[in-house]
């Protein structure tokens, strides 16, 4: 009996050495990690599409020392390879002929489309993104303007990975809500939805040869999965505004009865979008409640006053829904329902909304939108009355 | 019958079980998504459904007391008729034990395991329910009083970590679709799994305290068809309307948790609760068919039987099906028809028969 429980016991630890190894196994040393995904057309043949990855260098990430005379240190972290071919798939497979490493993709953060390949729809290139277990639905949406892989070429003094720092721009976007942030899975859904247009951010390449920088720009616009136009700054804002995404951000307003602006910082927003039937048509309430502080002021005036105050907030309130209009006035020109303004009608008159739909590139350029806003401004910093003589 | 099992369990423990067997491959195949938003609706009215088949089994289970469905069966539709209803129900709980096998062979294959072969899983899957059904009852009731609150805890944290993901507005217009396809997604949630509850019958006479049978089965079921209406609530919640398109919902749900950038690619919790329920299930459906077995053919023992069984079991999960699509066919076209006979239709001939014989 108690050499067969030892017989045992030997059995499970050798079970242990063999146990471990599967088929799918994948060693840390063997896996080239892309961190960025960027789709274009291909260069010589248009029909053809061009692949760029950017795999991560381990062994040439260093620490803030440097280390001077360490060998070999002057390298760049990371390696964009490229490919062209017919499909998304196979062309990301025949990396193997170039790199040594087997790519994995699930720890890609960005995947960046070329202007032109965006134009031309992108739903045939997503299609693996999303089929495939590796990718993951929390991978941003990047459109650039000219191609992606030189958008993957950029400088990245801080994060020596140029979609490492891309990524980041696009988390740090919140701070003025002028850039929108797309992944994978809003842009799926959007995708799926009859009606709403889907958006992405859009990236422009600054500077030449080795100073080319990354600059968030504001938010492409797709109708079905063609992209159809942008919206700059303002617009995007706007946009996100009525999308209840605007997080934080700076509005200049003019000083009230005085020269010179002030600067009113956005610490909290939410928005509503209440859809109504007047008189047998459609009409469409957007209303927008937001707060926020005196951030700074480039005039003289004493803003603190209760009445300059009260003026402070009504012109913020006009600037937020200027942006607003400025974004409605763009999507019903390229006839994009980007606001999933549809979606809302569907959700309130679901019954009227079957007739509705086949319509609704007819009904939204023509939509009547009203936008409210309500501001309330809390706090004034660390000063009360600007700096100058009493 | 009694000595092929010496096992007893208590009605708590029956109720762990039921909850991780109506759990099992739920959490894979979602339920009711024919239904679009209104899933979670639809699995809450399957349930209603569901109840009713199970009342069904429950009122025969009562009027045999201390009998499994073999031994009904013998009673019922004499020795040699009842043989071959029997040998039905068997044929039953193999073939679904084998479908449930088979979507867990996919599943993994599909998410993180794409190169290893299938029958690896689920000859793996196979040996360790082996081992279970080997040790008898009280062994599967016993793992699954540990894997069912695990399962239910791993549930509760997921939600919770995808509270911020939630979008309420996904829920609306609430029935913006045909009451045909809405009748159709609730019957295939009664069928699967609430239905499948019938192979308690081999079961239920091991309960020690027969008297609360009725009223903790038809608890255990209520229970599982909240948490199942939660799940798929929860997981229309996030994914919206590309929930309908995602082959495993309850999988990518979890993906999509960033819990500031700190807490991500929790996935591999999903895929161990999916694993222990999938255990549950299968160990108490092979069970059923070793027992059931042992009984038809007079054996002493069904540990004999538990070898073929599984052999069978594992050959059948790879030649049922020539891909995953004609799984997700099977399970959702043919089943909620093929598995009616089953699920209500003998067990109701048995009580009218029963009823006219005047038995027992």
């Amino acid at each position: 009996m108690k050499t067969r429980q030892t017989c045992f016991l030997l059995f499970l630890l050798f079970s242990i050495i063999v146990v471990t190894g599967c088929w799918d196994r994948r060693e840390l040393d063997s896996l080239g990690i892309v961190l960025g995904t960027g789709i274009d057309k291909g260069k010589e043949d248009p029909t053809q599409v061009q692949i760029t990855v950017q795999i991560v260098k381990p062994g040439e990430i260093k620490g803030p020392s440097g280390g001077g005379n360490g060998g070999g240190g002057k390298g760049k972290p990371y390696l964009n390879v490229m490919n062209s071919g017919e499909a998304v798939f196979d062309t990301i497979r025949e990396f193997t002929h170039v790199v040594n490493r087997r790519l994995y993709f699930s720890h890609n953060q960005i995947l960046i489309i070329g202007q032109e390949a965006a134009e031309a729809g992108v739903g045939k290139y997503l299609d693996l993104f999303f089929r495939d277990p590796e990718p993951r639905l929390n991978t941003w949406v990047i459109v650039a303007r000219g191609k992606a892989d030189e958008a993957l070429e950029t400088n990245a003094e801080l994060e020596q990975v140029p979609a490492l720092n891309i990524a980041q721009l696009i988390e740090a976007r919140a701070a003025t809500s002028e850039a929108s942030a797309v992944d994978l899975h809003d842009f799926m859904t959007c995708l799926m939805s009859k009606t709403t247009a889907p958006i992405a951010s859009l990236l422009e390449v600054e500077g030449e040869g080795e100073e080319k920088i990354a600059r968030l720009m504001g938010t492409a616009v797709f109708k079905k999965d063609q992209m159809v136009g942008s919206l700059d700054k303002t617009e995007t804002r706007g946009l996100l505004w009525v999308l209840g995404e605007v997080k934080r951000g700076i509005v200049i307003t003019p000083c009230p009865g005085g020269k010179g602006t002030a600067s009113l910082e956005i610490t909290r927003a939410r928005s509503k979008v209440v859809p109504e039937i007047k008189k047998g048509t459609l009409e469409i309430t957007v209303k927008i409640k937001e707060e926020g502080n005196l951030g700074g002021q480039m005039c003289v005036q004493d803003l603190t006053l209760p009445e300059t105050w009260t003026a402070l907030e009504k012109s913020k309130a006009e600037v937020i829904r200027q942006e607003v209009k400025a974004a409605l006035k763009k999507a019903q020109s390229l006839n994009t329902d980007i606001f999933a303004f549809g979606e809302a009608v569907h959700r309130k008159y679901p019954a009227l909304w079957k007739e509705w739909e086949a319509q609704w590139d007819e009904i939204f350029p023509n939509l009547a939108v009203k936008v409210s806003v309500e501001v309330k401004l809390r706090q004034t910093g660390m000063i009360t009355k600007p700096v100058k003589p009493e | 019958m009694m000595q092929l099992e010496q096992g007893r369990i208590s009605s708590a423990q029956l109720v762990m079980l039921i909850i991780g067997f109506n759990l099992g491959t739920s959490l894979i195949l979602n339920p009711g998504w024919i239904a679009k938003g209104d899933a979670w609706l639809a699995v809450l009215a399957g349930l209603g459904e569901g109840l009713v088949f199970v009342s069904i089994a429950l009122f025969l289970a009562t009027r045999f007391k201390g009998k499994n469905l073999v031994e009904i069966n013998d009673l019922v539709f004499g020795s040699y008729l009842g043989k071959a209803v029997s040998l039905a129900y068997l044929w039953y709980f193999l073939h679904l034990a084998s479908t449930v096998l088979r979507s867990f062979g996919d599943f993994f294959i599909n998410t993180i395991y794409p190169e290893t072969p299938l029958l690896v899983f689920i000859i793996l899957l196979v040996l360790v329910c082996a081992s279970a059904v080997r040790n008898g009852l009280e062994v599967i009731v016993r793992c699954s009083l540990i894997l069912v609150p695990l399962t239910v805890f791993f549930f509760v944290v997921d939600t919770v970590f995808l509270l911020k993901e939630i979008k309420l507005t996904n829920f609306l217009p609430v029935f913006d679709i045909a009451w045909q396809e809405f009748l159709r997604a609730s019957h295939g949630a009664a069928t699967f799994p609430f239905g499948e509850t019938i192979a308690f019958l081999m079961i239920l006479a091991f309960v020690q305290d027969q008297s609360k049978v009725g009223r903790r089965v038809i608890l255990s079921v209520v229970i599982a068809g909240l948490l199942l209406s939660a799940i798929v609530a929860r997981n229309t919640a996030v994914l919206g309307i590309a929930a309908t398109i995602q082959s495993y919902p309850s999988f990518i749900v979890v993906r999509l948790i960033n819990i500031a950038k700190v807490l991500t690619r929790l996935e591999i919790i999903v895929v161990t609760s999916i694993l222990v329920m999938g255990f549950l299930k299968v160990s108490v459906l092979y069970y059923g068919t070793a027992l059931g077995l042992a009984q038809i053919f007079k054996l002493r023992s069904y540990l004999p039987l538990v070898f073929p069984v599984g052999v069978i079991m594992v050959i059948l999960s790879v030649f049922l099906f020539k891909s995953s699509l004609e799984l997700f066919n099977f399970a959702f076209k043919i089943y909620p028809y093929y598995s009616l006979p089953f699920q209500v239709g003998l067990p109701l001939l048995s009580l009218i028969v029963a009823t006219i014989r005047g038995l027992p």
